[in-house]
């Protein structure tokens, strides 16, 4: 449960987190402060407290969640605030002379986004985008506040009725380590690789 | 070709272009010249509307610039743009820097858009390095493929930002030589530069600026020779010394 919900969330929070990054970069006057608004709200309150605005007041509106849509739901959205950050970040990196001469030959905003600037801004943005998945999946736990059966639930209920609570969370976070090292280590080393490379530039 | 008509520009309080008239025939190479911070590269950078005019009229072969509602990319593939800096693509090697736009924006085959750069980087003496990375190149290669690159879009006009003015002196002559010969076929050329050796040679006209005014006009060694106002020949002893 722990790996769906994270595996979503991470799918939809990336998706959406890029289209929000790449509207940020353009710096519109009128939907930039709205993103940043966004993205400092969900910076600045607990994802527990998110988790619970989606999953108790949402209903209040009649919008009704199951509490697996409602994990996944307030988890892309917190997620997409974060990789907007660091995909603003790195759109901002690449030179503007970058952005000149592919406008200057002619290719639309698109274009020059898939093109020219975003394989670029990609060495920016990845290790420390991997690195906010292992944050993200740690996260999930959090979602066992609303009763989705997850990870750190499962230890919950399985301590209620067995008494080594020790051997139980070690446990739990055993298996969130094997979920989360291997990403650890891609970041780790996708920095060390795109960093060397900026050096050798 | 290109017509200025009480063109108008200001970056905040500064008047940047200040009732700009020029007109530049097909054909016809250009020089503009002028101390920094005269506007000259914003002149030129407003031909292809990476900086909007704010008053008065601009036409490129026909187009007006000055409306918004112009479509940009038959505008931008009609006009080559060579920057001080070069600004290749370094995530892609030569040949691919040379064809990215004539496949999307011209919608040419692959093949075909490949057989077109290898043409145009013969022309600029490249053809050996079509698979080389900018990075591996010498800043006047850079800049010559940079020059394909413009070329490849088969382009009415070419722009030169201080094409120059980034390079190793031993650099410059090879770059200088690719200009001159795509003047002598007839190219429209707009060139920022201080390069007084390649006005005389291929220039028609030396236009000087200063403040954002067009003060001179005239041709290249008159205006080099025997300048008729003070701040030209101000201008030109210093370049001179220089």
């Amino acid at each position: 449960m722990t790996v769906l919900i994270s595996g979503a969330s991470l799918f939809l929070g990336t998706i959406l987190g890029f289209l929000l990054g790449m509207v940020r970069s353009r710096k519109n006057r009128l939907v930039n402060p709205l993103i940043g608004f966004f993205v400092d709200v969900m910076r600045g309150t607990p994802f527990i407290v998110q988790v619970f605005i989606v999953f108790f007041i949402l209903p209040e509106f009649g919008v009704e969640l199951e509490a697996f849509t409602a994990a996944v739901l307030a988890m892309t959205i917190m997620g997409s605030a974060f990789i907007c950050e660091i995909v603003t970040a790195g759109i901002l990196a690449v030179p503007k002379g970058q952005w000149e001469a592919s406008s200057s030959s002619g290719l639309n905003i698109l274009q020059q986004l898939r093109l020219v600037i975003m394989p670029q801004a990609m060495k920016t943005i990845l290790p420390p985008l991997v690195g906010q998945y292992v944050l993200l999946i740690k996260d999930s736990s959090v979602v066992s506040a609303i009763g989705v059966v997850e990870l750190t639930r499962v230890g919950w209920l399985t301590v209620v009725r067995i008494p080594e609570g020790l051997m139980v969370f070690s446990l739990v976070a055993a298996l969130y380590f094997a979920i989360s090292y291997p990403l650890i280590r891609i970041s780790n080393s996708l920095e060390r690789k795109l960093t060397v490379n900026r050096v050798s530039l | 070709m290109i017509r200025f008509q009480n063109v108008n520009k200001w970056f905040g309080s500064l008047h940047v272009l200040n009732d700009i008239n020029l007109q530049v025939s097909a054909g016809e190479v250009v020089v503009v010249c002028g101390p920094s911070g005269s506007g000259k590269s914003t002149l030129l950078r407003c031909i292809n509307r990476l900086e909007r005019i704010q008053k008065g009229k601009l036409f490129v072969d026909g187009m007006p610039v000055h409306d918004s509602t112009i479509n940009l990319t038959k505008l931008r593939a009609e006009i080559g743009f060579v920057f001080q800096q070069f600004h290749l693509y370094p995530h892609l090697n030569v040949l691919e820097n040379v064809t990215l736009a004539p496949i999307h924006v011209r919608g040419m085959k692959k093949k075909e858009a490949e057989e077109l750069a290898m043409e145009k980087l013969e022309r600029v003496g490249l053809a050996d390095k079509a698979t080389a990375h900018p990075e591996q190149l010498s800043g006047g290669q850079q800049q010559r493929v940079a020059i394909a690159r413009g070329l490849a879009m088969s382009p009415k006009i070419l722009l030169f930002d201080e094409p120059t003015s980034a390079l190793d002196p031993e650099m410059i002559g090879e770059v200088l030589s690719v200009m001159v010969k795509l003047a002598e076929e007839g190219m429209t050329m707009c060139v920022v530069t201080h390069e007084m050796g390649f006005a005389r040679q291929v220039a028609h006209r030396v236009i000087f600026m200063d403040e954002g005014k067009i003060i001179e006009t005239g041709k290249p060694d008159q205006f080099f020779d025997n300048p008729h106002s003070d701040r030209a020949a101000l201008f030109i002893s210093k370049i001179l010394k220089h």
